[in-house]
């Protein structure tokens, strides 16, 4: 097959800026996962959730989707908490977070799904920003707009985490968390609740994550299944708990999805995440950067 | 009672039912009654691997589509072969397809089991998802089997001696469900049947004692997957006209998880229970409301369940209590309190016929109530949501007043705080 | 005569901590070993790293002339090395006489010889349930028992896999007086018969009347190896335990 060197260069640049984005989507769950142990499935949800959510702002009150994702942000950091709390009172507790654990968050997905489903419909949904339809041209390269914005957007989103984990005190207190509760008990910080606090930043960061979705391609609801795939694949391959990684991770992804999107077809692109997840699991599973 | 004597019940029972469905006189029966059939395998199937053993499977319809689609892919395949049964020339008889189907799943069960299960029990929940999304990548993108387009396979219409092609599926299915009983029953009071639950409650500990733990996950996961891929391989004749979207269907993975979580995941009846409750329950309301609300019901209880009564209607039976306690935390109560709305609204969009589906969750409301309500020392708490229930009985029910009555039960229920510190042991 | 276990400098990281470093320990067959050691000197990781559970990077461990390295915790366990764990671990949705049927089916009857049957089976947990002070408990589940019978259980599961060294990960915590010198007292019993049994405890009582060696471990190191009259007055190993 004919490889022009216009095509590949811009493919591998579309993949770039989708690897970014990808990561936004991740970031939430190398906090949940990563972090804290927690295999929250569901997260794809509340991004699609977030998609919607910015959908309506955007189309009955004209604000552009990603401020109205930063300033609906908290309400996703409430909603995290609740759901942590839930899942702490009725699973964490008693050790049953693998199998009941599990099953909450497959509900929770459904339901979200669903509900959407039942209030929206099935049809694609868009929103409308003036950076939505120009790209800017570097040389060969197409850069268009709709993929740039969101992955500076992302890439933000990520540098500000991680200094918000490395070098603030709450930041260090989650990292701790997850290498050693009873040390963190003993310094009088409640384990509980750091864990609520991570797990709700997480949720907090699909309500931006799904503003950055609904801006690169029109949404539906059964769309978050596809990223529960990427997600995951990205998290173990990027190695958990390391935002780094992650980045790394989804730069990979991003690339070979879009490589195998341009030169073997668009229906290719779920299998090359879940081919990569099992790959990961099968050969290191501790990921690139894994501890 | 001996597996043999259990294995002649089975199929005793097993007769009786098919005579008593040829009785009612009328096919939809067995339709019907092949789908809830189905599931007791796949409810069973997913028990051994998931219950047992621990170890959560995402991807039921992954295997049940490898089993359909193995039939779809010999009937292309061996299009041409003549039986004394049948005038027309037809593809290998179904059994044989149900043996094909159950060993293609069953290796590729083991297969994805040797990839993940060194891993932790997360990491092969995760793969089971993968593993279903590539498969219905690869199919939808074979065009041989069909593709995207879907795949026809022709059925007779009747089969010697039987009757109506219908029955003869119906039977086979029947079988099946008895085998799938039976293999779960014996491995439940066997030696395996300990080394599972041992895996289940404590893989390192079970390592220790010497339990070869990647050894019986591999055998939980190729039976579970087997039974899955042979329950899968009558399909095709079933349905007549297969796509992916419905070889790989939601409806698998949710109700595979959900039915035995709702029976009760310690044992083989469980499934058994949870398949037929929900399998019927499925049945009758299809006709009545859109496969979105329907899944959307599944998936809340599965939410409910797993809270609420995480021992499903099994432990309640035996008199394990439900996790009554577990109101006392607020956020546990909000959130369940409003997830629960949710189908009652919907179910109130739907069909009037679709009605009696809310009373589910309006009994859920009522438990809710009545446990908050008395850990916070607010008994006419409960009243609340029973009016509610009661205003939407009426044909025409005021929404305002019953949102109302919701709002107010809610709020009500968060203002205070439990009266008594709740127990600390486990449940 | 050749060790029973011989572990030859074993080491193990966790990311950048070095939990053990280059430990070398020789047990005898019929030797009763104390390992003390103040919290996180990696006591556990080493029992860890023996059984299994966890593998360890450099060095090897011999067991009874075999290398275990490669070996799953599960193969070492059938070839006669047991251990119970420091924090109880039962099998929570089985009863008190099924946790111990999970040895005894699993290795007891995985390994070549004559096979106990049904009854036998049933005769040994009683046996084994007698042994540790939980006669007649076999049909309560381990949610009902207290932690000081819950380590009991351990106990007797670690025993019920007819090991040829038994390694009691603090056993005795939380013990009264005479529970301690009971379990002391059975312990020597059995090696009377012929168990090699490594105690890995704080109550030093017991410790010093059990062992007829005392190793002691200090942030992953090996600092002292021997009659434990002598170890217990070495000044490292006091300067470990009381600062300086």
């Amino acid at each position: 097959m004919y490889v022009s060197a216009d095509l590949l260069i811009n493919a591998l640049a579309a993949g770039l800026l989708l690897g970014g984005f990808y990561a936004a989507v991740t970031v939430g769950v190398s906090i949940s996962f990563g972090i804290l142990d927690i295999v929250n499935i569901a997260h794809p949800g509340f991004i699609i959730l977030g998609s919607y959510i910015a959908y309506i702002v955007n189309t009955r009150l004209g604000i552009d989707p990603i401020i109205a994702a930063v300033v609906l942000a908290p309400a996703f950091y409430a909603l995290g908490a609740l759901v942590y709390q839930v899942y702490y009172a009725s699973f964490e507790r008693y050790g049953q977070e693998s199998l009941r654990g599990l099953a909450f968050f497959f509900g929770l997905l459904f339901v979200t799904e669903v509900t959407l489903i039942l209030v929206f419909g099935v049809d694609y949904r868009y929103v409308d920003a003036p950076y939505i339809g120009p790209s800017i041209q570097i040389g060969l390269i197409d850069l268009p707009l709709r993929m740039l914005v969101p992955c500076l957007v992302a890439l933000a989103l990520i540098g500000a985490l991680q200094l918000f984990l490395s070098r603030s005190f709450l930041g260090r207190a989650i990292m701790a968390v997850a290498q050693d509760q009873l040390a963190l008990q003993l310094m009088a910080a409640s384990p509980t609740r750091i864990k609520r606090i991570a797990f709700a930043l997480s949720i907090a960061t699909t309500a931006i994550a799904g503003a950055l979705l609904i801006v690169i391609q029109p949404v539906e609801p059964s769309i978050g299944r596809e990223y529960i795939g990427r997600v995951f694949a990205i998290c173990v391959l990027g190695g958990l708990g390391s935002l780094p990684g992650t980045l790394i991770g989804a730069f990979l992804l991003g690339i070979v999805e879009s490589v195998t999107s341009t030169f073997y077809g668009p229906s290719w692109a779920p299998a090359v995440a879940f081919g990569f997840l099992l790959i990961t699991l099968a050969v290191r599973p501790a990921g690139l950067f894994g501890r | 009672m001996r597996t043999f004597t259990f294995a002649l019940i089975c199929v005793a029972v097993a007769a009786a039912t098919f005579v008593a469905a040829r009785l009612v006189g009328n096919d939809y029966v067995f339709f019907a009654g092949y789908v809830v059939l189905q599931y007791i395998v796949l409810a069973t199937a997913w028990n051994i691997l998931g219950g047992y053993t621990g170890y959560v499977n995402f991807g039921s319809a992954a295997f049940f589509a490898l089993g359909a689609y193995a039939t779809v892919f010999l009937h292309k395949a061996f299009p041409v072969v003549t039986t004394y049964f049948v005038d027309e020339p037809y593809a290998l008889p179904i059994p044989v397809l149900i043996v094909i189907g159950a060993v293609i799943s069953g290796i590729v069960g083991l297969g994805m089991g040797y990839l993940t299960l060194r891993l932790r029990g997360a990491f092969f929940a995760i793969a089971t998802l993968a593993l279903a999304v590539v498969l219905q990548t690869f199919i939808t993108n074979w065009s041989y089997v069909g593709g995207s387009r879907g795949a026809y396979v022709i059925r007779p219409n009747d089969i010697e001696p039987i009757g109506p092609y219908i029955q003869y599926l119906f039977l086979l299915m029947l079988a099946l469900a008895v085998l799938a009983l039976v293999v779960a029953r014996s491995i439940e009071r066997s030696r395996l049947g300990l080394g599972f639950a041992a895996i289940r409650d404590d893989e390192l500990a079970a390592e220790a004692s010497g339990v070869p733990t990647l050894k019986l996950k591999l055998i939980a996961t190729t039976i579970s997957g087997a039974l899955m891929g042979m329950a899968g391989a009558p399909f095709p004749y079933y349905i007549g006209y297969l796509q992916p979207t419905s070889a790989f269907a939601l409806d698998y993975a949710v109700n595979s998880i959900a039915m035995p979580m709702i029976g009760g995941t310690t044992s083989w009846i469980g499934p058994l229970i949870g398949a037929i409750l929900l399998g019927s329950l499925q049945q009758v309301a299809t006709v009545t409301i859109s496969s979105s609300v329907n899944l959307l019901i599944v998936g809340l209880l599965i939410v409910d369940c797993v809270i609420i009564a995480p021992t499903g209607i099994l432990g309640l039976l035996q008199g394990r209590r439900t996790a009554r306690d577990v109101v006392a935390d607020p956020a546990v109560f909000s959130l369940l309190f409003a997830v629960n709305v949710i189908p009652i609204y919907f179910l109130h969009q739907e069909a009037f016929a679709a009605r009696p589906l809310e009373i589910i969750f309006w009994a859920v409301l009522i438990f809710l109530a009545f446990a908050r309500g008395r850990l916070i020392g607010l008994r006419w708490l409960v009243g609340l949501p029973i009016a509610g229930a009661a205003l939407s009985m009426v044909p025409d029910p005021p929404r305002l007043i019953m949102a109302l009555v919701l709002a107010i039960c809610l709020v009500a229920g968060l203002v205070r705080r439990p009266r008594d510190p709740v127990a600390r042991s486990t449940p | 005569m050749t060790a029973l276990l011989e572990v030859d400098n074993v080491s193990k990281r966790f990311g950048g901590f070095v939990a053990l470093d280059g430990i070398n320990l020789s047990v005898k067959a019929g030797e009763r070993l104390g390992l003390i050691g103040p919290n996180g000197s990696g006591k556990s990781t080493l029992v860890n790293c023996i059984c299994g559970t966890l593998s360890n990077e450099t060095g090897t461990v011999c067991f009874d002339g075999a290398t275990m390295n490669g070996l799953t915790a599960h193969e070492r366990t059938r070839r006669g090395l047991a251990r119970s764990f420091q924090l109880p671990r039962p099998f929570a949705s089985l009863s008190v006489a099924e946790n111990l049927r999970v040895p005894l089916l699993y290795t007891v009857n995985a390994r070549s010889g004559p096979h106990l049957s049904a009854a036998e089976i049933d005769a040994r947990t009683a046996e084994l349930l007698s042994l540790v002070g939980l006669a007649n408990r076999g049909s309560q589940q381990p949610r009902d028992l207290t932690q000081v019978d819950m380590r009991k259980l351990e106990l007797a599961r670690a025993l019920a896999a007819e090991p040829k060294l038994l390694i009691a990960d603090e056993s005795m915590a939380g013990l009264s007086n005479n529970e301690v010198a009971d379990i002391v007292a059975l312990l020597i019993r059995l090696n009377e018969r012929g168990i090699t049994i490594i105690m890995i405890e704080h109550i030093m009582r017991a410790v010093m009347s059990f062992s007829q060696r005392l190793v002691v471990l200090v942030s992953g190191k090996k600092i002292a190896d021997g009659a434990p009259d002598t170890v217990i007055r070495d000044p490292e190993v006091e300067r470990a335990y009381l600062g300086q």
